[in-house]
């Protein structure tokens, strides 16, 4: 029998073998790890940073700090917020909550899916741990909640942790409420629920007490068109059993309904707690019996403002008077609540709209909040604060890029206002490589194509200003309700879009869609209401339930997205937030509505167009977005038509996640196509058959807004909602790329012309001192090629041989699976300089730069060889070097080459000598030989003291020999773009004699002893013999 | 039937491929590495290698003799530096760096440093050693879905390694480092591992934060010198 087994099990597995050798075979897939090299720069910047959402330290060293934020996942910091680093990219990036186990700091859990619930907010998966500091996560549950507020761990037994799940924001569910794990997060148990409208806001429990746990409730619900924070099921809650048994508080409180609850337990006096109830009327509430009987206090209007937006409030862990109040802006009390003062401006100002605090139990004075633009360390309990720089998590909406070298972005962001920023920069882009053009939440900017001095940028509904940009002056040129026309309906996100072909045209909408060619002076209305103009949708005056809120965010029946035809400007397409997609062939006389047809594709009818994208290679091919979130439906949605709008097909993978906002079509390869979503960044090669997740430095599962792709550089420039703005230069290599090509096992791609130069911006300068640094584009296009597999076995290295057939280069080569580069520096490689001394040379690491010509890269992979042919020709754009300076410089820097590498060769021999006495001398018998070998290496030092520097007595207090007399004049030359002067030519001459006194001196010194000293040494048998081999 | 049968060993399969446990993962990882009693049997190594900064060479010579002394020595431009770790002191002279003279190293250095005395692989007996390996799951590293391990040595100082499980080869290690008092990562990747005549496999190619470091030679059970585990005087 098992024998027969034993049969079986190898015939299955030869079967095994088939199958996997075929599937291995079709996976031959394309997808990131195909593009290996290519990776993303993250160009932040940490000005304006983002929304933070969570912040929980280490309180045993007060320096390990982890940062949640909207839409950039978790960052931490070990140096107290020096630095940070991203630690949760793989993931969903909107974060809730953080905990730390109180007994063990290495174990955090984490809520995903923040509870900020504004009209942008990003939903979660679920919950995640680590036990070793962040570095790696575990899905432990909750998937469905889709937003978290809080998470508490018992301090007595932190196996209990208790999780606040308030729920869906766009729809009812049965996933809400008070969830309890007592196995560390193996297994939660939901222990409050209310209803499928009633969340769990907050929860803190007694410290003292753990099984007395205090939680508010909320109820809470938005729509397109509408938010409302109230109900029955918000309430307030009391366990004395860890969650078994729930009693309401009521006593002292306001007569219901209640909005959102955000309440705490002093840590130091847990039977004291306060609450900011939002209610009819809100007010701040004070228990000193554990909730059984509050009494309303005084407050200012920040301590009760938007208490759905602003849902913190914290105890002093040592004080139980000094109670913290995040907001609209920063308050503290010192009387438990009775009376509130606010952070001073003193040191700079506090970023507005706070939702997170901690508060460091060791050393209460220091205290980190996080902001709608980033976080912020205090050092004297509140009342003044720092900001750090170097959290790159801003929330953009959308990007423009404009054509100046190096070419500058353009974006908006979400309470941040608006902003622009180089691609490139002296040294490196920082924090100061930015400037902020316009206030507000910031959305569309647009660079004027024809005026490089101009921008358009906006605030929240539509506020449209013109921007100068060399004295930041704005002009207001918002389009007015004209006589006969309804009220103006704007979106919080209002379009502003440049015509595709006529870059004159410039757009913006409310319900209608208007027109200017003279930068706003002078606006057409161009189409009739765009919109399904439905009245019930048009009631934001009643928004927010409890507390009023209007802000622009509900606005609705809109036009959201607006498209000029690159092939024609007559052609105008728009798609509106209620679902309509209607386009113009007569530059906006007539209209056509296709939102019928879309439907009939599988996308929810009357969806909000997110995008709309028209082909540069075929006037009737449309690219559309949709966006169905707002009704509890997180779908990507993104479809083509080939026939203006008549039919639909519906893009589908299984990789798709997160609601879609913007689909973007190549400028060069119709094939090619990014999809960027809520919930991560995807690109297919084959016009929309496989699509996969772009990966290489961009997170997982990034919140991609908008997407551009740069006409000159070819790089994709994508606006995140939390992670900034961020770069993949060049996508050439996507382009080519071809299922063919991916089959191959090596592929190396042809070589582009490469121009001599040292890069576009010079080198030095002062260092970057704090904030977030990006680095710059590579200057030199590098060498480009592929491999199927990474390789593990055989070397990979990149020659390059001049015309001749000479080895310029030798550069090892990466074996990463996918497109790799390798940079060639266009230098030959250093010379050998004279070795030893104090200090290293310069000169061992300089090469003169290579002369125009005609070079061949030859890369071998194992036993494999391929090449291909290379131009590098002069940089003709830098009038103030001449290919005849060049050509001098180079002659001039190759001089200085032989000079040191012969000073090389006289120091080498020196060294070898001196290496002989040395070992030999104590050995020798004979007095006078040894007295001779002394004033043999004497006279060896003296010449190698005189060649190089051999002493020094300080930082700053080098010996300048030869060798060095030598870099001098070899470094400036050959690390200039730029002909030597007549000084420095005539400078070489003199070096070049002063070697050859050096060489002549060598061969005196060694005419004079070496016979003597080898026959010495030999009699001696010291060294073999042989009457003329000396050494 | 035949695609039942197809779908129940597809199923099978799958959980035999993911039921690998750390010690069938690092199993096969010393098999594909030479085998227990090949690495048993090393009792000293010596690699010489190479990189290029720059446009300029490097090279590095790392001597380990099995649990008495590891040195390494680096020169550049005709500069040596050093640094030596025995089981009671180690020195660091790097005059690249301006330093003018050895400086010894701090005793949770050489606690933390006793690992580099080991001149076998370092999953050779690790239980033996008190070091402790856990399976954190699978990992991409540049597209390559790698087995991820935690090997915590005996002074608690913890590296991260990622297992091919084609070759069953690491093809990376991330070591967190102290330097001036701050934690940083160090990520190593390796690559063309090569047989050597006395049935070990290394890797003759490590990748480091600063360029690519090749092996030119290596040396097993060589006589060394203990002297060289001294202070030059």
């Amino acid at each position: 029998m098992k024998k027969l087994l034993k049969i079986i099990t190898s015939s299955l597995l030869f079967l095994t073998g088939t199958i996997i050798s075929f599937q291995v075979k079709a996976q031959t897939q394309i997808n990131s790890s195909t593009f290996g090299m290519m990776e993303a720069r993250w160009l932040g910047p940490g000005t304006m940073s983002g929304r933070i959402t969570a912040i929980e330290g280490v309180a045993s060293d007060g320096k390990t700090i982890y940062v949640g934020t909207a839409g950039g996942g978790i960052w931490k910091t070990t140096n107290a917020g020096s630095s940070f680093t991203p630690i949760f990219d793989k993931y969903c990036q909107s974060i809730g909550a953080i905990a730390i186990d109180p007994k063990n700091p290495k174990i955090i859990y984490t809520g995903t899916g923040e509870s900020n619930m504004r009209n942008s907010v990003s939903i979660g998966n679920g919950m995640y741990k680590s036990t070793d500091g962040g570095d790696n996560w575990t899905k432990i549950g909750l998937e469905n909640s889709e937003h978290i507020a809080k998470i508490v761990i018992s301090p007595i037994n932190t196996s209990i942790v208790y999780v606040a799940v308030p729920g869906p924001l766009w729809n009812s569910s049965k996933d809400r409420g008070l969830y309890k794990s007592s196995d560390g997060g193996k297994t939660f148990e939901k222990i409050l629920y209310i209803n499928e409208d009633a969340g769990c806001g907050d929860v803190s429990i007694d410290p003292q007490h753990p099984d007395t746990v205090y939680a508010s409730t909320w109820e809470f619900r938005r729509k397109p068109y509408a938010f409302n924070s109230g109900g029955n099921g918000s309430g307030m809650w009391k366990s004395t059993d860890g969650g078994k048994n729930w009693k309401e508080l009521k006593t002292g409180l306001p007569p219901k309904p209640f909005g959102r609850i955000a309440f705490a337990v002093a840590p130091s006096a847990p039977q004291n707690l306060v609450a900011i109830v939002e209610a009819n009327e809100t007010g701040l509430y004070i228990s000193a019996d554990g909730g059984e009987n509050w009494k309303k206090q005084g407050a200012t209007m920040n301590v009760v403002s938007r208490p759905f937006y602003f849902a913190a409030i914290q105890i002093d862990p040592t004080d139980p008077k000094r109670v913290y109040r995040p907001g609209f802006t920063f308050s503290y009390s010192t009387d438990g609540g009775h009376s509130f003062a606010d952070a001073s401006g003193e040191g700079g100002w506090l970023h507005s709209d706070e939702h997170a605090l901690w508060i460091n139990p060791k050393n209460t004075s220091q205290l980190y909040v996080g902001t709608d633009g980033g976080v912020y360390v205090s050092l004297d309990k509140g009342a003044t604060w720092n900001f750090i720089q170097c959290l790159p998590v801003g929330q953009f909406y959308h990007v423009g890029l404009d054509n100046k070298k190096p070419y500058n972005i353009y974006g908006g962001l979400q309470d941040n206002g608006s902003w622009v920023g180089p691609s490139a920069a002296p040294g490196a882009i920082t924090n100061a490589s930015w400037k902020s053009i316009n206030g507000g939440d910031g959305f569309w900017v647009q660079p004027d194509p024809l005026n490089p001095d101009v921008a358009y940028a906006e605030s929240q509904g539509g506020e449209i200003n013109r921007i100068n940009l060399i004295n930041g002056k704005g002009i207001g040129i918002k389009p007015q309700q004209a006589p006969g026309e309804e009220k103006l309906r704007w979106n919080w996100n209002t379009p502003i879009v440049f015509g595709a072909a006529n870059k004159k045209n410039l757009y913006t909408s409310c319900q209608y869609l208007y027109k200017t060619n003279d930068q706003g002076r002078n606006w057409v209305r161009i189409s009739p209401d765009l919109t399904t103009n439905n009245k019930d949708k048009q009631k934001q005056e009643d928004s927010g339930g409890l507390s009023a809120d209007n802000t622009s965010a509900e606005n609705h029946c809109t036009i959201f997205t607006i498209a000029e035809s690159p092939l024609d400007e007559k052609m105008i397409w728009a798609g509106t937030d209620d679902g309509n997609l209607q386009y113009t062939l007569d530059a906006g006389k007539t209209w056509t509505n296709v939102a019928a047809n879309y439907a009939r594709a599988g996308i929810p009818a009357q969806t909000w167009v997110s995008s709309i994208e028209l082909s540069l290679f075929d006037k009737k091919v449309v690219y559309a977005t949709f966006d169905n979130h707002m009704y509890g439906d997180h779908k990507t949605y993104a479809a083509r038509s080939t026939d203006m709008g008549k039919t639909w097909t519906m893009f589908k993978s299984a990789e798709f996640t997160g609601f879609a906002h913007k689909i973007k079509e190549d400028t060069r390869n119709k094939d090619l196509l990014f999809l960027g979503s809520e919930m991560g960044l995807f690109a297919t090669l084959d016009g929309g058959q496989n699509w996969f997740r772009m990966k290489n430095k961009i997170p997982e599962y990034v919140l991609a807004r908008d997407i551009q792709i740069h006409p000159v550089t070819h790089d994709l420039v994508i606006a995140t909602h939390g992670r900034g703005i961020i770069i993949i230069d060049d996508i050439s290599p996507m382009r080519s790329m071809k299922k063919e090509i991916a089959e191959k096992e090596v592929v190396l791609f042809p070589a582009q012309p490469l121009t001599l130069t040292m890069g576009q911006f010079g080198g030095g300068g002062f260092p970057v001192t704090s904030g977030w640094v990006a680095p710059n584009p590579v200057s030199i296009p590098p060498v480009k090629y592929y491999l199927k597999d990474r390789v593990n076995s055989g070397d990979v290295k990149v020659d390059i041989y001049d015309a001749a057939g000479k080895l310029v280069q030798s550069i090892p080569g990466s074996k990463r699976k996918g497109i790799n580069f390798v940079s060639w520096n266009l230098r030959m490689k250093p010379p050998k300089i004279a070795t030893g001394g104090t200090k290293l040379d310069f000169s061992a690491f300089l090469a003169p730069m290579v002369l125009p010509g005609d070079y061949t890269i030859k890369l071998t992979v194992g036993d494999s060889v391929y090449t291909t042919p290379l131009k590098v020709v002069h940089d003709i754009s830098n009038k103030d070097f001449t290919l005849e300076d060049r050509k001098l410089q180079f002659k001039t820097a190759m001089d200085l080459y032989k000079a040191h590498e012969q000073l090389a060769a006289v120091v080498d021999t020196i060294n070898v000598k001196q290496k002989l006495i040395k070992d030999n001398i104590d050995k020798v018998t004979d007095s006078t030989l040894k007295r001779t070998m002394r004033a043999y290496n004497d006279e060896l030092e003296k010449l190698r003291a005189e060649s190089l520097g051999t002493k020094q007595k300080s930082i700053f207090a080098d010996e300048k020999k030869l060798r060095e007399e030598i870099t001098d004049v070899y470094a400036a030359v050959s690390g200039q773009e730029a002909a030597p002067s007549n000084l420095q030519v005539q400078r070489v001459t003199f070096l070049q004699s002063e070697v050859k006194a050096k060489e002549q001196v060598n061969q005196q010194i060694l005419k004079k002893y070496d016979q003597v000293i080898t026959e010495g040494l030999k009699k001696e048998g010291l060294i073999p013999g042989g009457p003329k081999k000396g050494f | 039937m035949k695609r039942i049968l197809l779908f129940s060993f597809l199923l099978t399969a799958t959980i035999f491929a993911s039921a690998q446990t750390v010690d069938e993962i690092i199993s096969k990882h010393l098999d594909a590495i030479g085998g227990v009693d090949a690495w048993r049997k090393v009792t000293s190594i010596r690699q010489e290698g190479n990189m290029m900064v720059q446009g300029a060479e490097v090279k590095v010579v790392r001597t380990v003799l099995h649990n008495k002394g590891s040195r390494q020595d680096i020169s550049l431009a005709g500069m040596n530096g050093y640094s030596i770790m025995t089981p009671v002191a180690g020195w660091n002279f790097m005059p690249f760096q301006g330093q003018m003279q050895p400086e010894p190293l701090t005793e949770e250095d050489i606690k933390e440093g006793q690992p580099e005395l080991d001149a076998q692989d370092e999953l050779i007996d690790y239980k033996e050693k008190g070091s402790s390996v856990e399976l954190v799951g699978k990992d991409d590293v540049e597209g390559t879905e790698c087995f991820k391990l935690i090997l915590t040595f005996k002074s608690g100082k913890a590296e991260t390694l990622f297992i091919d499980p084609k070759s069953f080869h690491i093809i990376r290690q991330v070591a967190k480092q102290k330097a001036n008092g701050q934690e940083m990562e160090v990520t190593t990747s390796f690559s063309n591992y090569q047989k050597l005549p006395e049935g070990i496999v290394v890797a003759m190619s490590m990748t480091l934060p600063f360029g690519e470091l090749n092996m030119t030679k290596v040396e097993v059970n060589k006589p060394v010198d203990e002297s060289i585990f001294k202070l030059a005087k």
